[in-house]
């Protein structure tokens, strides 16, 4: 199973690989990597905003629920969008910032599932002198089963 | 009381625990989403204008709002048997280590659809000067059973 590499977490190496506004072609994949996701990155993510529903933690409440097990919470789409990129996509040139985002949900992410992105830039403009990406994501798992979808729009550093 | 489709009405409102905002918390977010991005992590970059704005040092991720507010839909859905389905959020000020935040829902309207049942939700993050960092709308899905 292909995995992400260690991450490299100095998004300043690799910076020159990246592609600039100028180089986005709307509509054009972005390149993306399967990310085999674990508990210890789910609750470690959970920790970071402060989840501590058990279904995220503790497998015997888990399993009682309609949920069957574990599952993560649907925001994990955050990590993911790290987690299944490589070191030179555009969304970790430093200073990109984030202008707003929305997710719709399907089914739950798993501890164990394979997750795999579809993403791509959807459009660009230029608004009061800043340079925007609109960006169209999608997270299967393993048997294919959409995740969850998204849009957003960055402002790409000058 | 158990909360049901019935028995929602329009301008009830939710909200979350409170959220400490610190250089800890900031970092902690970093390792969890994977989202290095210097912005997060280094004041000297931070000393630099970003077009007209400059943010005097380190921000907070603008998806750790995203994150509380998840988590205060989650919380409030599953004891329902109700299924978080959407959430679409905006950035309206930069939060930054020493800020108190904390989401907020209240109730917009309900829908039934043909094989299902809705809750729109306007939601927001104030800190602790109950001005708004963030806003947004949710949608939670109440099952027929």
């Amino acid at each position: 199973m292909p995995q992400a590499p260690s991450f490299e977490t100095d998004f300043w190496k690799d910076a020159n690989l990246r592609k600039v506004w100028d180089d986005i072609v709307p509509g054009e994949p972005r390149k993306t990597l399967p990310y085999q996701l674990t508990k210890e990155a789910i609750q470690l993510y959970c920790r970071s905003v402060g989840e501590d529903h058990p279904l995220y933690f503790d497998e015997a409440y888990a399993k009682k629920t309609p949920y069957g097990g574990l599952i993560a919470p649907p925001s994990i789409h955050i990590l993911l969008m790290f987690a299944c990129t490589p070191a030179d996509d555009w969304m970790r040139t430093p200073g990109t910032v984030n202008a707003g985002q929305s997710w719709s949900y399907n089914i739950p992410a798993r501890p164990g599932d394979t997750i795999t992105l579809q993403a791509r830039a959807l459009d660009k403009f230029i608004k009061r002198e800043r340079l925007f990406v609109v960006h169209d994501n999608v997270f299967f798992n393993q048997t294919g089963e959409v995740i969850c979808s998204g849009r957003g729009q960055t402002i790409r550093p000058m | 009381m158990t909360t049901t489709f019935e028995s929602l009405s329009s301008g009830d409102a939710i909200s979350g625990p409170t959220f400490a905002v610190s250089r800890e918390s900031i970092r902690l977010f970093c390792d969890g989403s994977l989202d290095y991005n210097p912005l997060h992590l280094d004041d000297d970059y931070m000393k630099n204008d970003f077009g007209k704005t400059n943010f005097g040092g380190i921000i907070m991720h603008g998806m750790n709002n995203f994150g509380l507010i998840t988590r205060m839909l989650t919380d409030w859905a599953y004891p329902a048997g109700a299924i978080h389905r959407r959430l679409e959020t905006r950035w309206v000020k930069p939060v930054k280590p020493g800020d108190t935040i904390q989401p907020v829902g209240i109730i917009k309207a309900k829908q039934a659809t043909q094989k299902s049942r809705w809750v729109l939700i306007d939601v927001l993050v104030k800190n602790q000067n109950d001005e708004k960092v963030a806003t947004g709308e949710a949608m939670v899905e109440f099952p027929l059973s």
